[in-house]
C-alpha cells in the first residue's frame, strides 16, 4: 500500500494542491450525471467518516467541495473502512452517534452498518442518478474497482493466463501479491464466500509457492511491470495509472471469468444523520465532475450514468464478475486466519 | 513568660521527652545540653509547634498549647535559629531578614549589629557558614519573637569561628532582651554561654540549675560525667566531711548519701608529684593539652582517677607518684553503686 | 502523628484514577471469547523475540558507547555525547518511517545513488531500529554509573600488570552490571509498549495487534490481548525494580588519553549508528522537503499538537503535586506514588482502548479533547511526578518550618518558599510531558477528536497512504522538538528518566 504513490506522489503533485471545480473539470461534460453549478450550497457542520485508501484522491475532492462551501464546516475521521464501520455500529450499540456521514472504499464496510440498520433512508431522486444495479434505499456507491491480473506482456502471452483464477494455483507462473492490502483480503474473502475456506486455504498455500510479497498493489503493479514476477494481482486501477504515466509499459490487464478473480467492488457514501445537508453532501460526490474527476485522475468506474468510464478499461459489460453480495465482505475476520494460518500474512 | 509543664513527645510508640517542667525568665538564656539522641532537638520542635506533643502545655503569653489545642508555629510568636541556618535560597540577605517584615529597621539595625549590612544583596549560596549564621540570628531577632530557640546553632561552623560567634549570638539575645532555649551538645558551650543549663538524659531533664551548680554539685553520675571530666573516690561522708584515702574535704550530700560514699573529684581537684616515698598511685597514661597535662593515675586502692596539673610537671607512664585532694570547696557525694 | 498527612486524600483519588485503565481493561476483556490461541502464541513469540534482540543490540551498541563516552577524553567531548544519546529523544517511529522508505527496492536509497538497497523490515528491521532508538538507555544508566566508579580501580589492575582491557572486562564491566541491565530493562519496556515501530515495519506485535483488534473494534479481544502484554510489561517492571542501581561510593574517575587516530578509529566506528539513528531521517525528510515542499501540511497539526500537550503538561504537573507531595510525607504515600508510575508501563495503544470503552460509557467524553488529555496524563504523570519529587526531595523541610516560626501561614510558607523552590522542577517535569505528550501516537489516533490532526497523527496518515514526502515538515518538526527535549534532558537538572528506574530498588 506504501510505495504505490511513489508515482502518485510525483504525478498527483500538481493536482494535489487545489482544484477548482468548474474551470479544471467541466470539460468533462456529459449528459446525465448532475453538475455542481446546479447543487444548492452546503452550510452547517458536517462530520464525515472517511474510509482511506484512495487518501490522496478523495482528499482531493473534499477540499475541493469544502473550497466552494465556505460555510461547511467538515470535519473528517479517517480509519481504515472496516475500523470506521466497527466505530459507528460500537457507538451505536452505546448510545452515541458521532459521525453524519461514512464514506467506505468497500461495499463490505458499508454493509456491516446497513445490515445495523443505521442508515437513513435516500431520496429516489439521489439513487436514480447511478446505473441501474447500483441502486440501493441506505446508501449508495461512488465509484467501482475490478480485481484484475496484470501480466508483464514480455514474459507472458495473454493467452497462457486461465481464466479461473482457482487455476493460478496450480500454474507455474510467477506470481506478485500484496497479501497485507484490503482489496486483496476482499478479494479473498469473496473466494471463501464462494468457494469455502478449504478451497481458498489450498489455493492460497498453491499461490504461495511461487509468489513473490509485495507491500501493496501499486508495487505488484511496478514489479510486474519491470518484470520480477510474470504476473499479479491487483485492483485495475494500479495499472492505469502505471501506464498513463508510462505509456509504453510492459504491463496489461487479464480478467477472469464469473470468480472472486474479477470482483468488482464499489466505495459507497451512507447518511447517518437525517436532513439535507448529508444527502446535499452526497449529491457533490455524485457530480458530474466529481464523478469524472475520479474516473479520468484515479482510473476508477464511474457509477452514475452519463460518465465515461476511465480510458483503457473494457466495457463493463464484457466483464463477467462473480454474483456475489458485496455487504457479506465485511466478515473479514474468517479471511484473515485462514491466511495467517497458511503463512501469508 | 515561656512555661512548660509535664510535656512529653512521643514518637510512635517511643517515649522521646518524658515530663519536662521549664519555666524561663524575660531575658534569660537557658542552655539545654545532653548527648546526640537525648531528645534535645524534639523538644526545640515541640516548643515551636513544628510537632505535635503527646502530653502536657507549653504556655507563652496569650496562647497555651496542649496535645488537644495545636497552637500553629506561625501563632506563636517563637523565633527558630537552624543548626544549617535554613536560609532562603532563592531570597537576598535582606529579603531573608526582612521575610515577613513590613517595617524594614529592624532588620538594617540587627544586619548593621551583626556586621552584615554589605552582604544586604547577596544570596545564602554566596555566604561563609559564620555569615549565614549571623544572617539566620538577624532574620529570627528582626522578626521580634516573644523568645527564641537554637538549635545548635554553631555545630556546623569551624571551632575558631565557634568561640567567638558563641558570644556575639549571646550578645544579641541579651541585646534583644528576649528568652531564649539554645540546645548544644557542647558542654563548653553550654556552661560558659547559659544563664542556667538542663542537662538531658534520654528524653528527662536530669539537672536544671545554674551553670556552677550543675558543674559542682550534679544531680546524677551522668550530669557529672557529661559536664566533665569526672573521677569517683571512695569514700566515708560523716558530718559534711569526706574521708578518703587520699586526704579529706568537705562534702556535700546528693540525694541524701551518707556513710560509704562516693565523691565526685574533678581534674582540678587534685595535686599529682613524683614522689617516690610516699607514692600512691601509678601513672597510667599522659595527655600533653599545651597549658597543662592531664593524667590518668590509679590509685593502690585500684581506683582510677584524672588529675590536671601545669605543663611543667611531666611524668612518665608507669612512673610511681602522690596524689593528694587539694580543694577546699564541698565535693559531691553519691552514694555507692549498686 | 496519627493525623493523615494533608496531600493524601488528593494523592489517593489520583492513585486510582491511574488503575482506573486496568479496571476497564479487565471489565472488557470479561467478555472476551478467546483466551489465548495459535495466533497469539505467535504474537507472543514475536514480541518476547523483538524484546529480546533490542535488548542484545541496546547493550551491544549502549556499553561500548557508554566505556567511550565516560573514560575517553577527546576534542567536543560533549557534542559526541548530545549526538550519541540523541536517539534517546527522538520517536523511534520518526527512524521507523525514514529507514523503511530508505531501504528496500524503489527506496529513497535505490532512487537517489541506483544502488540496489536490501528492505529492512520484519523482526529484524523492528529490532534494529529498536536496538537503534533504546541503546541510549543503556549507555546513560551504564556511564552514569561508571562515572561514579572510582576509577583507581582500573589503575590498580593495570598497576598490578593486566592490559587495559581485561581490566575493563573484568573490573569495571561486573561493576556496572546492574546498571545496564537496568537500562537494558528501559530499552525492553520501550520495545514491549512501542507501537509505531513494529506496525510502520510489518511485525506482528501485541501492539500492532491490540490496533488491528481495535479497528475491528474487537474491543474486548484488544483488551485481553493488552491484559496479557501488561502482565508482560508488568514483569519486567518488576524484574526492573529488583535491579537496584549500583552504589558505589564516588571516587575519582578514570580518564583515557587515546592518541588521535585511536580517537577518531573509536569515532569512526561509533558513526554508523549516529548516521542511521539520527542523521539518516534528517536527510530523508530534508531531501522530501526539497523535493515536494511542504504541501498538504498544515499549522494546524503542530498548532494541535502543542495545544493538546500545553494542557496535558499542566494538568499533569497539578496531579503530580499532591502525589509527589504524598510520597515524600510517608509510606502510604509512597505507595500512591507507585500506582501512578503504574501509567508509564501502559503503553499508548492500551491506555487507547481503555479510554475509548470508557467514553462509549461516558458519552460526554467520547472523541474529546479531554479524554486525550487525560490519556496523555495518566501515561506521563509518573514524568512529572518524578521531576516534581526530585526538586521537592532536594528542599530542605527545614526552610519550611523557618518560614512558618518566622510567622507564615502554611499557605504562605508554600507559595513563597516551596513553590518557587521546586518550580525549576515543575517546569522541567512539564517540559517533559509536553514533549511526549506531542510525540504521542497510537493514543492520539484512537482518541483524538474528529479531525483533530497532530503532528504524529499526520505522520501516521501520511504513511498509510503512501504520501511520504508529506511527512518532511512534521517529521521535522518532530525531530527539533526532540531535540529541545534532549537538551532538557543533558542540562542535568532532570534526570527523572533515570530517577525513576533507580529508586525502584528502594
Amino acid at each position: 500500500m506504501h510505495r504505490r504513490t511513489f508515482l502518485q506522489g510525483l504525478g498527483a503533485a500538481a493536482v494535489f494542491g487545489s482544484m477548482p471545480f468548474a474551470s479544471r473539470l467541466s470539460w468533462a461534460a456529459s449528459p446525465g450525471a448532475v453538475s455542481v453549478d446546479s447543487l444548492p450550497p452546503l452550510v452547517g457542520d458536517l462530520t464525515l467518516y472517511l474510509g482511506r485508501g484512495e487518501g490522496g484522491l478523495y482528499e482531493n475532492v473534499l477540499e475541493a467541495i469544502q473550497k466552494r462551501n465556505p460555510k461547511l464546516n467538515l470535519r473528517i475521521r479517517r480509519g481504515g473502512s472496516a475500523a470506521l464501520a466497527n466505530t459507528i455500529v460500537a457507538e451505536a450499540k452505546a448510545g452515541v452517534k458521532r459521525a453524519d456521514l461514512f464514506w467506505a472504499v468497500d461495499t463490505g464496510s458499508v454493509g456491516l452498518v446497513t445490515d445495523q440498520q443505521l442508515a437513513k433512508p435516500l431520496p429516489s431522486d439521489l439513487t436514480g442518478q447511478l446505473k441501474s444495479g447500483f441502486q440501493y434505499p441506505g446508501w449508495t456507491p461512488v465509484t467501482g474497482r475490478v480485481r484484475t491480473l496484470p501480466y508483464n506482456t514480455e514474459r507472458v502471452q495473454p493467452d497462457a493466463i486461465p481464466d479461473d483464477i482457482m487455476a493460478l494455483a496450480d500454474s507455474d507462473l510467477a506470481i506478485g501479491w500484496a497479501p497485507a492490502y484490503a482489496s486483496f483480503q476482499s478479494f479473498v474473502t469473496a473466494m471463501r464466500l464462494l468457494e469455502g475456506n478449504k478451497a481458498t486455504a489450498n489455493w492460497l498455500r498453491g499461490v504461495n509457492r511461487n509468489a513473490k510479497k509485495y507491500a501493496g498493489e501499486l508495487g505488484v503493479v511496478m514489479g510486474v511491470e519491470r518484470g520480477e514476477v510474470d504476473l499479479g494481482f491487483a485492483n485495475h486501477y494500479y495499472t492505469l495509472r502505471l501506464k498513463s504515466g508510462k505509456p509504453d509499459a510492459n504491463v496489461d490487464l487479464a480478467f477472469t471469468k464469473n470468480d472472486a478473480g474479477c470482483l468488482v467492488n464499489a466505495s459507497g457514501i451512507l447518511a447517518l444523520s437525517d436532513g439535507d445537508l448529508p444527502v446535499n453532501f452526497m449529491r457533490y460526490l455524485l457530480s458530474r465532475e466529481v464523478q469524472s474527476y475520479l474516473a479520468t485522475e484515479a482510473y476508477e468506474i464511474p457509477l452514475v450514468e452519463g460518465v465515461a468510464p476511465p480510458q483503457g478499461l473494457p466495457a463493463m459489460d464484457t466483464l463477467s464478475p462473480p454474483d456475489i453480495d458485496l455487504r457479506k465482505l465485511a466478515d473479514l475476520r474468517p479471511t484473515l486466519n485462514i491466511m495467517r494460518d497458511v503463512g501469508v500474512l | 513568660m515561656l512555661k512548660v509543664s509535664n510535656l512529653c513527645v512521643n514518637y510512635g510508640a517511643t517515649r522521646v521527652v518524658d515530663n519536662l517542667n521549664i519555666e524561663l525568665d524575660h531575658d534569660e538564656i537557658l542552655m539545654l545540653v545532653g548527648p546526640t539522641g537525648c531528645g534535645k532537638t524534639t523538644i526545640l520542635q515541640a516548643l515551636a509547634g513544628l510537632i505535635p506533643i503527646s502530653d502536657g502545655a507549653i504556655e507563652l503569653g496569650r496562647w497555651r498549647a496542649t496535645p488537644q489545642k495545636m497552637v500553629p508555629p506561625e501563632k506563636r510568636h517563637v523565633g527558630m535559629v537552624f543548626q544549617d541556618f535554613a536560609l532562603f535560597p532563592h531570597m537576598t540577605v535582606a529579603d531573608n531578614v526582612c521575610f515577613r517584615l513590613k517595617d524594614t529597621s529592624l532588620a538594617d539595625h540587627w544586619l548593621e549589629l551583626l556586621g552584615m549590612e554589605q552582604f544586604r544583596d547577596a544570596k545564602p549560596g554566596q555566604l561563609s557558614g559564620g555569615q549565614k549564621q549571623r544572617v539566620a540570628l538577624a532574620r529570627t531577632l528582626a522578626h521580634e519573637p516573644a523568645f527564641v530557640l537554637l538549635d545548635e546553632p554553631l555545630s556546623n561552623l569551624d571551632a575558631a569561628l565557634k568561640d567567638s560567634l558563641r558570644w556575639e549570638i549571646r550578645g544579641a539575645l541579651k541585646e534583644a532582651g528576649v528568652p531564649a532555649i539554645w540546645v548544644t551538645h557542647d558542654q563548653e558551650e553550654a556552661l560558659s554561654v547559659g544563664d542556667r543549663v538542663g542537662i538531658l538524659n534520654k528524653g528527662v531533664l536530669d539537672q536544671i540549675d545554674t551553670p556552677e551548680t550543675c558543674y559542682a554539685t550534679p544531680a546524677s553520675r551522668f550530669v557529672a560525667r557529661f559536664l566533665g571530666e569526672a573521677s569517683f573516690l571512695p569514700a566515708v561522708l560523716h558530718d559534711g566531711n569526706a574521708k578518703t584515702d587520699i586526704g579529706e574535704v568537705p562534702g556535700t550530700p546528693v540525694n541524701g548519701a551518707s556513710g560509704a560514699v562516693d565523691i565526685l573529684v574533678r581534674p582540678d581537684d587534685l595535686s599529682l608529684v613524683s614522689h617516690s616515698d610516699a607514692a600512691n598511685s601509678t601513672v597510667d597514661w599522659e595527655r600533653y593539652e599545651g597549658e597543662s597535662r592531664l593524667y590518668a593515675v590509679t590509685l593502690d586502692n585500684g581506683t582510677q582517677m584524672k588529675v590536671r596539673v601545669s605543663h611543667e610537671n611531666a611524668l612518665q607512664p608507669g612512673e610511681r607518684a602522690k596524689l593528694e585532694l587539694t580543694t577546699t570547696h564541698p565535693l559531691a557525694a553519691f552514694a555507692k553503686e549498686a | 502523628m496519627t493525623r493523615w498527612p494533608k496531600p493524601y486524600p488528593l494523592a489517593f483519588l489520583i492513585a486510582v484514577l491511574a488503575l482506573l485503565p486496568v479496571g476497564v481493561l479487565i471489565e472488557l476483556a470479561a467478555d472476551s471469547a478467546s483466551l489465548f490461541d495459535s495466533h497469539n502464541l505467535r504474537v507472543l513469540g514475536n514480541t518476547l523475540a523483538l524484546m529480546v534482540l533490542t535488548i542484545i543490540g541496546a547493550v551491544l551498541i549502549g556499553v561500548p558507547l557508554a566505556l567511550f563516552t565516560a573514560y575517553v577524553q577527546l576534542p567536543f567531548k560533549r557534542l559526541w555525547l548530545i549526538l550519541l544519546a540523541a536517539p534517546l529523544a527522538l520517536p523511534s517511529y520518526i527512524g521507523a518511517f525514514a529507514m523503511y522508505f530508505s531501504f528496500g527496492r524503489g527506496g529513497e536509497i535505490e532512487s537517489l545513488t541506483g544502488i540496489p538497497m536490501f528492505s529492512v523490515s520484519g523482526l529484524w528491521g523492528t529490532a534494529l531500529v529498536m536496538s537503534l532508538y533504546t541503546y541510549p538507555f543503556v549507555m546513560m544508566t551504564t556511564r552514569a554509573s561508571l562515572l561514579s566508579l572510582d576509577g583507581s580501580l582500573i589503575n590498580a589492575a593495570r598497576l598490578l600488570g593486566q592490559s587495559l582491557w581485561v581490566s575493563l572486562w573484568r573490573v569495571v564491566l561486573p561493576r556496572v552490571r546492574t546498571s545496564i541491565a537496568a537500562g537494558a530493562l528501559l530499552a525492553a519496556l520501550y520495545a514491549l509498549s512501542d507501537f509505531g515501530t513494529p506496525a510502520i515495519m510489518g511485525l506482528d506485535t501485541f501492539t500492532r495487534v491490540i490496533f488491528v483488534e481495535y479497528n475491528a473494534f474487537g474491543l474486548s479481544q484488544a483488551a485481553m490481548l493488552s491484559l496479557q502484554l501488561m502482565v508482560i510489561v508488568a514483569l519486567v517492571l518488576f524484574l526492573e525494580s529488583r535491579v537496584a542501581g549500583a552504589s558505589e561510593r564516588p571516587g575519582k574517575h578514570l580518564l583515557l588519553w587515546p592518541s588521535r587516530w585511536q580517537y577518531s578509529a573509536m569515532l569512526v566506528a561509533a558513526m554508523p549508528v549516529v548516521l542511521l539513528a539520527v542523521v539518516l531521517p534528517l536527510a530523508v525528510f530534508m531531501t522530501w522537503l526539497a523535493r515536494e515542499g511542504t504541501g498538504g501540511f498544515e499549522w494546524q497539526f503542530a498548532w494541535n499538537s502543542a495545544y493538546a500537550s500545553v494542557l496535558a503538561a499542566i494538568v499533569a504537573i497539578i496531579c503530580a503535586l499532591p502525589v509527589a507531595y504524598a510520597a515524600l510525607a510517608g509510606k502510604a504515600g509512597r505507595l500512591m506514588e507507585r500506582i501512578t508510575y503504574f501509567g508509564f508501563g501502559v503503553p499508548g495503544i492500551v491506555m487507547g482502548t481503555a479510554l475509548v470503552y470508557l467514553g462509549l460509557q461516558l458519552p460526554m467524553l467520547y472523541q474529546t479533547l479531554a479524554l486525550l488529555v487525560v490519556a496523555y496524563v495518566l501515561r506521563f504523570l509518573p514524568l512529572a511526578v518524578g521531576s516534581v519529587r526530585t526538586t521537592a526531595e532536594k528542599l530542605d523541610s527545614g526552610l519550611v518550618n523557618a518560614a512558618r516560626v518566622l510567622g507564615a501561614s502554611p499557605r504562605e510558607a508554600y507559595l513563597r518558599i516551596t513553590l518557587p523552590l521546586t518550580l525549576r522542577g515543575m517546569v522541567a517535569g512539564a517540559a517533559l510531558v509536553f514533549l511526549e505528550a506531542m510525540r504521542e501516537l497510537p493514543a492520539t489516533l484512537m482518541l483524538g477528536p474528529t479531525g483533530y490532526e497532530t503532528l504524529a497523527t499526520y505522520m501516521w496518515r501520511v504513511y498509510e497512504a503512501g504520501y511520504f514526502g508529506r511527512a518532511a515538515v512534521p517529521g521535522l518538526l518532530l525531530v527539533l522538538l526532540s531535540g529541545i527535549g534532549l537538551m532538557l534532558m543533558l542540562s542535568g537538572e532532570r534526570r527523572a528518566e533515570f530517577t525513576l528506574s533507580e529508586d525502584g530498588g528502594r
